[in-house]
């Protein structure tokens, strides 16, 4: 017992037996409560709060409660069986969740330290710096979803629609169209290659491997999309794009910007592992485990490009708009999230681009009320270029 | 904030969510979605049920977590919660049981919908009929095990008086 309250004293005081910057603000710490009172789960989590708010921590009390709710093993702290909330934690237990706090304290995002999160009911792996969906781009799945239901398309061989993802980052607007759409077929493009590797462990996990394709691809290169050509022409276009303006990236929070130094313990840095192939497609032990604690495998938190966009934030907008014409069919659509200054700007730029045949049909607010969505719609074949009579004969389909 | 940005939001919840309340979150996105076709199995057991009382959206006032900053890319918030109002009954929800705003949304729905039913028809309501119909089942359940038992014991005790008839026929036949 006398060993077991030791245990604990140590496990409260925080990363400080880590040593590094946090030891010397810890050593003198004590817990709330005398011990050996065995911490139940409300209370580690009031505990972390309390640490996470005096470091300044952002959402203090819901990293706790994900964390604590993750090591339990459920999603949320509000789903947890309530005969959990007032069980003693095993000492296993309570070390996994100090383990991961201290992560938090250096800012990692709680997806990451997770290394899961949920899109539209879709459990998806998350790994950096591979670009952590937002909440908002749900909606913009909902809104694909809309729209395929109420037009009526010319069912061909493969059944349908089509769909182009540019950017699929961990895969979460694809596979959650792809399982949603029992007939649709998708190619997620992305020009990161840890990206590339994550949709396709993420699609294989939900078993949607067979229905998509992930092809390495940059939007911005000149003449690198003639092979896209290969898959047919397109019922849809959906992209999450850079879109942030160039101006506004120093402001971003230190969970997106920050890259930890190097140093010892947890949550550590090499630059130099994700550069590395992430190996066979078939082989999950490779790639798949990703570990917050582990020395491999972060490179700082999210991939920066994957915000992005630019002097006025539309650098990577304006590309999908240009690619997307050769690779639509007559009335195809495109569907992207943006910036809330975007919608008027989009509409100038294609005024100013009648070559593109592209209108802006809709523009979608998010759920804080912001405009967020566009709808671009195709408007038919382009001068002396119909849109079905595709170069080459069509390569057999093959899954990869 | 209103609701009034949302609109096509769910369609209303009207015979596609006719699910007791110990449902499995993976199927509400099939049965919410205002895209997806509600398949035969799906209405199958309802038919004889008036539909639950939808829900109004206009009539509803959602809140996501404040201080949401910039939003989209330029944020990475994780507070998932998402609280429904109903105006004209008061009553409202609060739901953080999955990780997905989108998921919370429907959920929220989906119990103050029931909550609103209860509230409006008391007895009447279909969350009270569907736990009386699942009680009375039950109790028949329990009638027909117990009567089970009950044939098995006779039929044991019919056997084995058999058999010591039998016994003693054969000791007779010496």
């Amino acid at each position: 017992m006398e060993c077991w309250g030791r245990m604990l004293r140590a496990f409260l005081s925080g990363p400080g037996r880590r040593g590094g910057a946090w030891g010397s603000a810890y050593s003198s710490w004590r817990p709330h409560r005398p011990v050996p009172g065995l911490l139940n789960a409300t209370e580690l989590v009031s505990h972390w709060t309390a640490i996470f708010e005096k470091e300044g921590i952002p959402e203090a009390q819901e990293s706790s409660e994900y964390i604590v709710a993750h090591v339990l093993g459920a999603k949320t702290f509000q789903s947890l069986r309530p005969v959990l909330w007032t069980q003693p934690l095993t000492p296993w237990q309570l070390q996994c969740i100090q383990e991961l706090s201290s992560c938090r304290l250096q800012r990692m995002p709680v997806q990451y330290i997770l290394g899961e999160w949920d899109f539209r009911g879709l459990s998806l792996k998350m790994a950096p710096p591979v670009f952590i969906p937002r909440p908002e781009t749900e909606e913009l799945v909902e809104w694909v979803l809309e729209e395929v239901a109420q037009r009526p398309r010319a069912v061909g061989a493969q059944g349908g629609p089509l769909i182009l993802e540019v950017g699929c980052g961990s895969g979460a607007i694809s596979l959650s169209l792809l399982s949603q759409l029992p007939q649709s077929q998708v190619i997620a493009v992305d020009k990161g290659e840890a990206s590339i590797c994550l949709t396709r462990e993420n699609a294989q996990r939900l078993r949607l491997q067979d229905r998509i394709w992930i092809v390495p691809f940059d939007v911005t290169l000149e003449g690198s999309w003639a092979h896209l050509l290969s898959w047919g022409p397109m019922d849809l276009v959906v992209s999450n794009p850079p879109y942030v303006f160039h101006q506004d990236m120093e402001q971003l929070a230190p969970e997106i910007l920050r890259r930890p130094r190097p140093r010892e313990g947890s949550c550590l840095v090499q630059d130099e592992e994700w550069k590395q192939p992430c190996g066979d497609t078939h082989d999950l032990e490779a790639g798949s485990q990703w570990d917050p604690l582990s020395t491999r495998g972060t490179a700082g938190y999210e991939d920066l490009a994957a915000l992005d966009g630019g002097e006025k934030g539309m650098d990577i907008i304006t590309h999908i708009l240009t690619l997307a014409p050769r690779l639509l069919k007559d009335s195809g659509s495109i569907f992207l999230e943006v910036d809330p200054r975007h919608p008027e700007l989009v509409g100038g730029w294609l005024q100013s681009r009648p070559d593109l045949s592209l209108d802006l049909v809709a523009v979608r607010k998010d759920f804080c009320g912001r405009p967020r969505f566009l709808h671009i719609r195709r408007s038919g074949p382009q001068h002396g270029c119909p849109a079905h009579a595709w170069p080459g004969p069509q390569p057999a389909r093959v899954p990869g | 904030m209103s609701a009034s940005g949302f609109l096509r939001f769910p369609a209303p919840l009207t015979r596609r969510c006719m699910v007791p309340w110990g449902l499995r979150l993976r199927e509400m996105p099939a049965l919410l979605s205002p895209g997806t076709a509600v398949t035969p199995a799906q209405m199958a057991g309802r038919k004889d049920r008036p539909a639950l009382l939808s829900l109004d959206e206009s009539e509803l006032e959602e809140q996501f977590v404040k201080g949401h900053g910039p939003g989209g890319q330029a944020t990475n918030k994780t507070s998932n919660c998402v609280v429904l109002k109903h105006i004209p009954s008061g009553l409202v929800v609060k739901c953080h049981q999955t990780r997905s705003v989108d998921q919370n949304r429907k959920l929220a729905r989906k119990i103050l919908q029931e909550k609103v039913d209860v509230f409006y028809n008391g007895e009447n309501s279909l969350v009270y009929k569907d736990k009386r119909e699942a009680e009375k089942k039950k109790q028949e359940r329990k009638k027909r095990a117990k009567e089970t038992l009950e044939k098995k014991k006779r039929l044991k005790e019919l056997w084995e008086s058999s058999k010591s008839v039998q016994g003693e026929r054969s000791a007779d036949s010496d």
